[in-house]
């Protein structure tokens, strides 16, 4: 193919976009319309990963010395802890930091402490290198010697992790589910689209045309066609999701990402996706009417 | 030019539409197909240029066998035929420079020589002034002069035309038909079907006849000889 045909195919394509006015913009429309959903349903599965994280993050065993364990052993414990499988840090919190911070808890009341010394043992806080390990850690972290007691909110986390888990699940499938239904209508209006050129397809061949050449253009339609229908929901999640960020009052662990760090992955999905269902419904669906 | 030899065909429905049919057209003849409405002529015209195909028999056109023709050949054959249908068969989506434009630009020339081409053409059929506008903006007569500037445009050794003037009042006809012996003056080939009894009384060229599949009639300086 030489290149002034490669130029003639770009200006006819572009040419076909505003000739078939309405095709196009149903194209396009059924391409960005799915391509909305895709985009949202990925941005809201990030954040709801990123907050899953979060929350994961922040899970803890807290390791209470016992009053009778010997001060200067203190160390030996720590080392021992850090040596079990698994944990990925173990921070140390004497009884004197420990009151310091119920005492600024308390403020005011703090005189509720006055005359009954320090009733409370110094603590090791220990992090898990994976979170699902937490209850395993605090078994083991229970049988050392010189612990007296393990707290690491067992009720809580068997629902979190339930909870994320299917969160995460339930979005792979909607999204699934989501990508079929949209090539589905998305062949479905290109389809139709070539079925009322049909006949121009054939006076092309009529007048010796090749295939490849009454394709060319098709093909940068598709292209063109798919690069709208995700620019334009890209433009709109762009908006809506600042606005969310800004006017929604949320609490650490529950932050939303910022937009940068959900951009890449976005614009390059949809845009892949675009400008893939673009051109396979063009040139793929236009194959049966080709044989003249 | 045109050979067809014992050329038989059968359309899928199990109709007979040409039976034996064998014929010799040279190169810069001007011949009339004739004959009563469903003998054949346009299935004999058709098979020219491979819209349809034989179920038996030979057909050569400008050095092409047609019937052994690859897939990628059958468009660098059709670029050599000149055909004009007698639905026009214009892309509506594109105007009249463009639809004459398209049938160089499928052989890849440059921009220039189509421009030059183009406008050399549609001066010859009358359009220059219309070369912007649309099909659905012309009439009918018009619209076969674009269609038959898009088969010149080409330059191609043969022109085939099945009922050109069929939807022609008779003035348009005539001016068809004076574009038609122009060229061949120039030495081009014509195969032309038509209805229309005074065209080819006034012209007296070969007319071929068929009746039911069969050529009853190859006569030179003839005349259209039915009463329809
Ligand atoms: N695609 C087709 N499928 C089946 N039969 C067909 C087809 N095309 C034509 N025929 C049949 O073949 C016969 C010849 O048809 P053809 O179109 O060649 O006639 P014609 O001489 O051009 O007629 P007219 O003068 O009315 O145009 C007719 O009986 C017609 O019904
Ligand atoms: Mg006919």
């Amino acid at each position: 193919m030489k290149i002034r045909t490669i130029g003639r195919h770009t200006r006819e394509g572009f040419k076909n976009l505003f000739r078939n006015g309405w095709m196009t913009f149903a194209a396009v429309s059924a391409v960005a319309v799915t391509l909305f959903i895709l985009g949202g349903a990925m941005i809201l599965s990030l954040n709801v990963q990123n907050i899953s994280v979060n929350i994961e993050s922040q899970l803890q065993v807290n390791a209470y010395v016992s009053s009778s364990y010997p001060q200067k052993h203190l160390s030996t414990l720590e080392a021992s802890l850090r040596s079990l499988p698994g944990v990925r840090s173990v921070s140390f919190i004497s009884k004197d930091q420990a009151l310091k911070k119920m005492e600024k808890l308390l403020q005011s009341n703090a005189d509720l402490l006055n005359g009954i010394g320090n009733p409370l043992p110094d603590e090791f806080v220990l992090q898990a290198k994976d979170p699902h390990q937490t209850a395993m850690i605090a078994n083991e972290v229970r049988l050392t010697p010189g612990i007296d007691k393990v707290q690491y909110g067992q009720s809580v986390i068997g629902k979190l992790f339930t909870v994320t888990t299917a969160i995460r699940d339930a979005a792979v499938v909607f999204i699934i589910a989501l990508l079929v239904m949209g090539i589905f209508l998305i062949s479905n209006t290109i389809k139709i689209t070539i079925f009322t050129r049909r006949r121009e397809i054939e006076i092309m061949k009529l007048v010796g045309a090749t295939d490849g050449f009454i394709r060319g253009p098709f093909f940068v339609e598709g292209t063109l066609m798919g690069l709208f229908g995700a620019v334009l929901p890209l433009a709109a999640l762009y908006v809506l999701y600042r606005w969310l960020v800004q006017s929604v009052p949320l609490f650490p662990p529950f932050s939303l990402l910022p937009w940068a760090s959900v951009l890449d992955k976005v614009v390059i999905t949809l845009i892949a996706c675009g400008v893939f269902i673009g051109i396979w419904g063009s040139v793929i669906s236009m194959r049966k009417f080709l044989r003249v | 030019m045109i050979e067809m030899q014992d050329v038989w065909k059968e359309y899928a429905n199990g109709v007979s539409a040409l039976s034996a049919v064998s014929v010799s057209i040279k190169q810069g003849e001007f011949v009339y197909v004739v004959g009563p409405s469903g003998a054949g002529k346009s299935t004999f015209i058709k098979l020219m240029y491979r819209e349809e195909r034989p179920t038996r028999g030979s057909i050569f056109v400008g050095g092409f066998n047609i019937e052994r023709l690859r897939e990628r050949q059958i468009p660098v054959m059709r670029r050599h035929i000149g055909v004009v249908f007698q639905d026009y068969k214009l892309l509506q989506k594109m105007t009249v420079a463009e639809n004459v434009a398209f049938a160089l630009e499928v052989i890849e020339v440059s921009r220039r020589t189509i421009h030059k081409r183009v406008t050399e053409v549609l001066e010859l059929v009358g359009l220059s002034e219309k070369a912007h506008m649309f099909p659905r903006q012309l009439s009918g007569g018009e619209q076969q002069r674009v269609g038959v500037a898009r088969a010149l445009v080409n330059k191609p050794s043969v022109i085939i035309a099945d009922e050109p003037t069929g939807n022609l009042d008779p003035e348009n006809s005539w001016s068809i038909l004076k574009l038609f012996e122009r060229v061949n003056d120039r030495g081009t080939t014509i195969v032309m079907a038509t209805h229309n009894r005074e065209i080819v009384n006034a012209a007296k060229k070969r007319v071929l006849a068929i009746e039911a599949g069969r050529i009853m009639r190859d006569q030179e300086r003839g005349e259209y000889g039915y009463e329809d």
